[in-house]
């Protein structure tokens, strides 16, 4: 199991990455929110592994922490969620307006001036 | 009142002053002059009066605690040598002050002029009595600014802004060695304390910080006092008004540097360094200055470079280190200040009655200006070290000093010699500064017909060449004991014998100086005509100076930009691959460090389905990647596979919250790139020259492959490595212990976020609501490149079929459009809303929450927009975002600050268990209401960022609005 | 119970907020309101700071700690404030009311919601400042980012655009970078609270070190990233440069909020007592810092506007920081403190000033994009030109007096505050009897230099601004925004004539992080508060 997270995780950021490394804004705001996926999956997997004990305690008795899940990076996670999601939204109205007052797609606002610059043909 | 309060109004004075003119209307020069000279005149009583115990070796103190704790403080210290400076400082800024009055034009702003001048005087006032070395320097700063500022005082013309800048960039620079050094002599003594450095003689000469902190004191000290080869900013420092060259560049500031020199003399001079550095120095810029003054052409410009080589007679006999050569450094340094600032106030009123200072126009000014003709005539003589005048006194000192140098060098046969070719130099140009302008023919085509300038203007320059006179005819009285006092403040025991008088008998210094005399007077005979051709001075010119300073400003500036252009990039993509590289250093250099570890927690063994998961997961990833820039809707669909891979590991991973809201997320974050695609532009692949991909496109795609798969593999790897660590003893324990019996909650996750944490939560909403915000006022102004604005094809291949088939109406075909979806979504909504409302209720036990109640209500949304399209949609919505955002946050924070009310501190928790039909048990806990507040926050947020971008695609184009309707 | 005064450390945070939140329920138009609003919130947290200097002050330095939600330390969140967070929580709140006074006079009708967006930014930073846990301060750090992204783009327009699409690009990715710092300590220590952290890293071990380090070095990277350390710098001069000037004024404070998370968790979690990690970093931030500063100096010689020239000049001082904490030399560090109020608000001074200053000469830049839609909100977008304000007469006196003065104060000449700043930090290094690096002289050498350079940019400058005749109108300077930069240049002032006590508060307040007890023992064992 922990291979596999492991392994998820890195084809997440890799993949994110290389598109964060892109000339375009589209492709850029899609590896932010691999990596997001990526990054909340890691914060999650700090807490270490643990499968089917979700973190719903009994009432009233006695809680032995070992048998549930750890809760604390899963809260972490959920607020990441929400800020990355808010971000995110902010991010895709910046490049739609950026986008409509430069007249390009480019994350600089311009085409780059000669053929061979900054990966223009993208991915 | 104590000596030391009056030391300490006498600094303040100036300063007073200067203040009070700055704010006198533009017009009034008389009122402004009166200001500054009462002020001047009241500072030098109190400074005279100051005198009387000095004499008998004692010191006036004053001292306010400043910066104790950097053993700082404002220290002021005024013995025999700060006393004659002082004098200097008030008496001459007098005098001067007196001079501006009748000199300075009435449509000059006057008052700024006498407010930058009283604000200079007290600064060099602060120089010359500061008792602690980092208020000398501080005070030694302010010198040069103001400096600047009179200098640039006409700044409508370029030589003055150059001139001023020249002479900022030259001392100012110089100040801050000067403030290092005394760091460093600072660190040496263990006190910046101007007594404590005084008495660590030895302790200074022995340090091996001795040689570095010598070298930056001289730089301050010879670029203030225009020091070869710092010497070049004083010549275009005479763009100023002359009143400020007579008082800053020849009495006062540039002596700032010699001050030093004099004041640190018992400490620093003796070692072989400062005899080399000093000495040579000092020989120099005599030697050079009095060559390049014979070949000015400009009265001022020759006064300027005769200012340099005396100001380096001076710094050679500090330099030779004997005693009596300081002796005679400080008494040239009284005597050049007086003929020095008469010289230039006579120049002043030649510049200004004629109209000109260009010593080939001048000429038989005599007989238009016979009285201000005398008194430059007596101070030129004074400057020419003619007998009966105080020049002739200390030039006659300094030409025994030049015989008994002893350094056992060559420089003892040569100094002789050089030494009487200077004053024969000095001799010249004087004689040439007289001649030119007040003998010979009159003058031809001046500016304006000269005349005798008004008598006060007079006045200062007949007071300072009676001082010469008396001086030179009957030192002994005159001079003397405030010299002596002087001396002795500075030399101590080790004060020699020496005696001012006019007369010596025949020996070797008075055959010097009459062969200067006579030298100077047959060289003027025989050069006389040439010198009035010489375009500049032969050997050493100003101009190479000049030139050489602006090439070294315009190198720096133009290498910086250069340096900056390669050091810096504007490009978003270098800027994250730096950021990337950058982390992934961090993140590796450990390991490279310590190595690579795994734990000692057994690795389960992998489940094959969530293998295939993310097999799939992974899949998606890379094909999201790869599809992003051709094909934007299959790299959203990918990125949903890859979302979605993640939601299931989720709750794999015993996290059904985190899957929950995953899923919710995913759902509008979609929505919300789809109904971006539109406005974005259509991608063809690229056309590369020659068919194929240039090389450097590859080289950089495979340097970034190369960085993601790195920083995949490392991720993956330090995952790993976590994983197979046992987690430490954690904080979590105690949420799960605590979740139900101190925070009645059984979902610890959702207890976490409201009440364990809910400072997290309650900072999350306000980003939400800022980015509502933001993209709301964003999207308001939104302006969509031309080309996206019209209306796509789909819409108009219908609206075209509406049209041509009769008995329909424009836009059935798009309401026609799946119908029964429609409605079904229509329907939906109630249910969705409960469902949102359930899921919010239960949050605190089961997963669900705040957060996810507020998604799914705007997904509920959502779904209205595309059953009923926009218009109709924000017709019958009842949410207005904004309210609902405040409302949210205000309940939130309410629900905290209610803990006030019962003691407790913020967002402290209440709950109590209610019981309702349908619904059944679940908590009313003041968390609940907290929950609300995140509802409706998400709701608002949610709502209002979709109606800003949904709305975008209703707004009427208004360019192209015609042909599209 | 617990006494009125201790909720003192949270109401910086929670005042704007519920200000902003009360702003957002009445309507756009209400525009005097908001003002009146937003300049009392600003006031109001001048006082907060205030209360808690005296606080803190009162007991000797020790952290006054506040856990929100009750609940026991470290597993609740917990704020802290000791003697260096008052004094940063004072000096944004006066940055706030100077820059919220200025923006009266026409720019917070640029654009939508400005002054909630302020409020909530200043809400974000003072949280950064006062929380003790390692998460709240990411979340802090988003809503001060958040509302910064608002800000950097009140205005709209397509420099801003530009500049704003890279800042938000290049924070997103910083943020990941942090969400993995924090986790990583997480996972290898099992906790959030600074505090605990401090305690427990010592014990961290071997086998775990690297992890450790890995996860404490990302962390750097994020906020070195905010900090402006060059190569991770690059934006900012532009972004800084494209905002309005009120916006640009109150960022100064930002770059300050990363130097302080570094001195904060360098302090407490790599400290000298903290075992095989202590001072792991402290050779890369003065190398750094040094570079740092060699790029600014570059940059602000190379500047050919005022507002690039100021934010080159922010570089410079992030740089000098940095290198300062990396000395690990307590002397020099209250040099750098004293070093950080100066500069900041020189350097908000100066771009107040910078607007009015090149009024005339700027070349309109905001290419006015002709609107494709009809405006529909047209009524909320009233930008009436008619700017409300006195006009001063001899305004170019005032601008050349207030250039001037920036310029002294950037360049460290006396008579303003940066002279002292920049002699208290070398005179820290050079104090006592232990040798001098050679790395310390060069820092040494970097600091001389920079502000030779600040000088001959800053003349070039000013002759061409102010004392070159040129034939454009005389730039009109209105009260509103003469006063906060007199405001901003009298508190330097200031800081000279009290520069004993001034001086003494920072030693203090450098000493505090230097024995860190002083916070450990005030988070994990507080006296006060109450238990449920």
């Amino acid at each position: 199991m922990e291979i596999v997270l492991a392994l998820a995780i890195g084809t997440l950021v890799a993949s994110g990455i290389w598109l964060l490394f892109r000339p375009r804004t589209f492709q850029v705001i899609i590896g932010l929110s691999l990596l997001s996926y990526a990054v909340n999956l890691f914060i999650l997997a700090t807490g270490r592994m643990k499968t089917d004990a979700p973190p719903i305690v009994p009432q009233g008795q006695a809680v032995n922490p070992a048998l549930y899940a750890n809760p604390l990076p899963q809260a972490l996670v959920l607020t990441a969620i929400v800020i990355s999601f808010a971000t995110t939204a902010l991010l895709l109205v910046v490049l739609l307006v950026s986008r409509g007052l430069t007249g390009t797609d480019h994350v600089d606002g311009e085409e780059d001036g000669d053929q061979s610059d900054n990966g223009k043909g993208g991915q | 009142m104590t000596d030391g309060t009056l030391l300490l109004i006498a600094l303040l004075l100036p300063y007073m002053g200067s203040l009070a003119a700055a704010f006198l209307p533009s017009r009034s020069r008389t009122l402004a002059a009166l200001l500054a000279g009462s002020q001047a005149m009241l500072g030098l009583a109190i400074v005279i009066w100051l005198y009387h115990g000095l004499p008998g070796g004692e010191v006036v103190r004053y001292q306010i605690e400043w910066l104790p704790s950097l053993g700082v403080n404002l220290t002021l210290r005024l013995d025999g040598l700060a006393w004659l400076f002082a004098v200097l400082v008030f008496g001459i800024g007098f005098l001067v002050v007196l001079y501006a009055r009748y000199y300075m034009s009435p449509d000059d702003p006057v008052p700024r002029f006498f407010s930058f001048l009283q604000a200079f005087m007290g600064s060099m006032l602060g120089v010359v009595i500061s008792g602690n070395l980092i208020q000398l320097a501080f005070f030694w700063e302010l010198t040069s600014i103001f400096s600047f500022l009179l200098i640039g005082y006409w700044h409508h013309n370029q030589s003055a802004r150059d001139g001023a800048q020249m002479a900022l960039l030259a001392t100012a620079a110089g100040g801050v060695c000067l403030l290092l050094g005394f760091l460093l002599i600072g660190r040496i003594a263990g006190s910046y304390d101007l007594d404590r450095v005084l008495a660590s003689g030895e302790l200074i000469q022995q340090s091996e910080l001795y040689l570095p902190a010598l070298i930056l004191i001289l730089i301050g000290a010879f670029t203030k006092s225009a020091q070869f080869p710092f010497h070049f900013w004083l010549p275009h420092a005479m763009a100023a008004p002359t009143p400020v060259s007579a008082y800053l560049h020849s009495a006062t500031m540039v002596k700032a540097g010699v001050f030093v020199l004099i004041r640190l003399w018992p400490v620093m001079a003796g070692a072989e360094a400062w005899y080399f550095l000093v000495a040579t120095t000092g020989l120099a810029t005599l030697l050079l200055g009095a060559w390049s003054a014979i070949f000015q052409q400009d009265l001022k410009g020759l006064l300027a470079y005769s200012t340099i080589s005396h100001l380096g007679l001076i710094t050679l006999l500090l330099g030779l280190g004997s005693p009596l050569a300081a002796v005679a450094a400080i008494f040239h340094t009284v005597n050049h200040a007086t003929f020095k600032a008469s010289l230039f106030m006579a120049a002043g009123i030649i510049d200004h009655e004629a109209g000109t200072r260009d010593l080939r126009q001048l000429s038989g000014l005599y007989r238009y200006m016979p009285i201000t003709a005398t008194l430059a005539m007596v101070a030129a003589a004074a400057m020419a070290g003619v007998p009966l005048l105080n020049g002739f006194l200390s030039k006659e000192m300094f030409l025994a000093e030049a015989l008994a140098a002893h350094s056992g060098t060559i420089i003892d046969q040569l100094l002789p010699v050089l030494a009487t070719v200077a004053s024969a130099f000095s001799v010249l140009y004087s004689l040439r500064f007289i001649h030119q302008t007040f003998f010979g023919p009159p003058p031809v085509n001046l500016p304006h017909q000269p005349a005798e300038a008004p008598p006060w203007m007079r006045r200062p320059i007949e007071v300072l060449v009676i001082a010469c006179l008396v001086i030179g005819i009957l030192p002994a009285i005159t001079i003397g004991p405030f010299l002596a006092t002087a001396v002795s403040s500075v030399l101590g025991d080790r004060t020699p014998h020496y005696s001012l008088a006019l007369w010596h008998g025949f020996n070797a210094p008075l055959i010097m100086s009459v062969i200067a005399l006579s030298a100077g007077v047959i060289l003027y005979l025989l050069f006389r005509k040439p010198l009035n051709n010489a375009r500049r001075s032969p050997v050493i010119g100003r101009l190479r100076a000049r030139r050489a300073f602006d090439t070294i400003l315009n190198a720096i500036f133009t290498g910086a930009q250069a340096l900056e252009n390669l050091l810096a990039t504007r490009r978003l993509q270098v800027q994250l691959r730096l950021l990337i590289g950058i982390a992934l250093i961090a993140g590796v250099l450990p390991f490279l460090q310590h190595g690579y570890r795994l734990g000692a927690v057994p690795v389960t063994l992998v489940d094959p389905i969530f293998g295939f998961i993310w097999l799939i997961g992974g899949v998606c990833a890379i094909g999201a990647a790869w599809q992003a820039k051709f094909h934007r809707l299959a790299a959203l669909i990918l990125l949903g596979g890859a979302g979605l891979a993640t939601c299931i590991s989720f709750i794999w991973l015993s996290a059904p919250d985190l899957g929950l809201t995953q899923l919710l997320v995913e759902l509008v974050t979609t929505v919300l790139l789809l109904l971006s695609l539109r406005w974005l532009p259509q991608r063809l692949p690229d056309i590369w020259a020659g068919g194929r991909t240039p090389f450097i496109v590859r080289l950089r795609r495979g340097g970034d492959l190369a960085v993601a798969l790195l920083a995949g593999a490392g991720m993956a790897a330090i995952t790993y490595a976590v994983l197979t660590r046992p987690l430490p003893d954690s904080i979590s324990r105690f949420f799960m212990e605590n979740a139900y019996s101190g925070a009645g909650g059984t979902n610890v996750v959702n207890v976490l976020l409201v009440d364990f944490r809910g400072f997290d939560t309650f900072g999350e909403i306000t980003v939400l609501s800022i980015v509502g915000i933001t993209i709301f006022s964003l999207l308001r102004r939104f302006r969509p490149a031309p080309e996206s604005i019209v209306m796509p094809e789909q819409q108009r291949v219908q609206n075209a079929y509406d049209e041509r088939q009769e008995g329909r109406s424009l836009g059935d075909t798009l309401s026609d459009y799946l119908t029964i979806p429609r409605l079904a979504m229509i329907w939906l909504f109630p249910v969705i809303v409960v469902l949102a409302l359930f899921l919010l209720l239960r949050g605190h036990d089961l997963p669900g929450g705040g957060f996810a109640g507020g998604i799914v209500m705007s997904i509920g949304v959502i779904l209205q927009y595309m059953a009923l399209g926009t218009r109709k949609t924000e017709a019958r919505l009842v949410i207005v975002p904004f309210r609902w955002i405040g409302i949210g946050l205000l309940l939130a924070a309410g629900t905290g600050i209610g803990a006030w009310i019962f003691g407790y501190p913020f967002l402290t928790s209440y709950f109590q268990y209610g019981h309702v039909p349908v619904i059944g048990k679940f908590p009313i806990a003041s968390a609940l209401l907290f929950d609300i507040g995140v509802f409706a926050v998400v709701v608002g947020v949610t709502v209002l960022v979709l109606i800003a971008l949904a709305h975008q695609s209703v707004r009427k184009p208004r360019t192209v609005a015609e042909e599209q309707d | 119970m617990i006494d009125w005064t201790q909720h003192l450390v949270i109401t910086p945070i929670l005042l704007p907020l519920l200000v902003s939140a009360a702003m957002l329920m009445f309507d756009e138009r209400r525009r005097a309101l908001r003002r009146v609003f937003s300049l009392f919130t600003a006031l109001a947290l001048i006082a907060n700071a205030i209360a808690l200097i005296h606080l803190t002050g009162s007991k000797g330095g020790l952290a006054l700690t506040y856990s929100a939600g009750n609940w026991p330390v470290p597993f609740g969140i917990v704020l802290a404030a000791d003697r260096l967070t008052a004094l940063l929580l004072l000096l944004t709140s006066i940055l706030g009311f100077a820059a919220l006074i200025y923006s009266v006079a026409r720019w917070d009708k640029a654009g939508q919601r400005f002054h909630a967006l302020f409020l909530l930014m200043l809400m974000g930073v003072n949280g950064a400042f006062l929380t003790g846990d390692l998460f709240n301060l990411f979340v802090f750090f988003e809503v001060m980012l958040a509302a910064s992204y608002g800000l950097a783009l009140h205005g709209a327009g397509r420099a801003r655009t530009r500049a704003g699409l890279h800042y938000i690009a290049i924070n997103v990715a910083t943020s990941l970078l942090f969400l993995i710092g924090v986790s990583l300590l997480y996972g290898v220590t099992g906790t959030l609270n600074m505090a605990d952290l401090a305690v427990r890293i010592p014990a961290v071990p071997a086998s775990d070190i690297m992890l450790l380090k890995a996860g404490a070095a990302l962390l750097g990277v994020a906020f070195l990233v905010k900090a402006g350390m060059w190569p991770l710098n690059f934006w900012l001069p532009a972004t800084y440069a494209a905002a309005a000037p009120p916006v640009a004024a109150m960022f100064a404070i930002l770059s300050k909020v990363g130097i302080y998370v570094v001195l904060r968790l360098s302090s407490l979690m790599f400290g000298d007592d903290s075992g095989r990690a202590g001072h792991f970093a402290d050779d890369w931030l003065l190398i750094g810092g040094i570079a740092t500063i060699i790029y600014g100096t570059l940059g602000v010689l190379s500047a050919r506007r005022l507002a690039p020239f100021a934010g080159y000049y922010l570089i410079i001082s992030s740089g000098t920081l940095l290198a300062a904490i990396g000395t690990a030399n307590t002397a020099v560090l209250a040099g750098a403190l004293f070093y950080l109020v100066s500069s900041t608000l020189a350097i908000a001074a100066f771009y107040l000033l910078v607007e009015p200053i090149e009024r005339g000469h700027e070349e309109e830049d905001e290419l006015v994009v002709e609107a494709v839609f009809e405006d529909e909100l047209a009524e909320a977008l009233d930008e009436e030109e008619n700017e409300i304000g006195v006009v001063i007469p001899a305004t170019i006196a005032i601008l050349g007096g207030g250039f001037a003065f920036c310029a002294l104060l950037l360049a460290g000449l006396p008579p303003l505050s940066g002279f002292i700043a920049k002699f208290s930090i070398i005179d820290g290094m050079l104090r006592g009897g232990q040798a001098i690096l050679p790395m310390h002289w060069v820092y040494i050498a970097a600091i001389i230099v920079s502000g030779l350079g600040v000088l001959m940019a800053a003349t070039r400058a000013g002759i061409e601004l102010i004392w070159e005749p040129s034939d454009r109108a005389m730039p009109n300077l209105r009260v509103v925004e003469a006063a906060p930069i007199a405001l901003l240049l009298a508190i330097c002032l200031g800081l000279v004539i009290m520069a004993g006590p001034v001086m003494r508060f920072m030693e203090q307040s450098a000493a505090a992080l230097e024995q860190r007890e002083l916070y450990t023992r005030a988070v994990l064992h507080p006296s006060g508060g109450a238990g449920r």
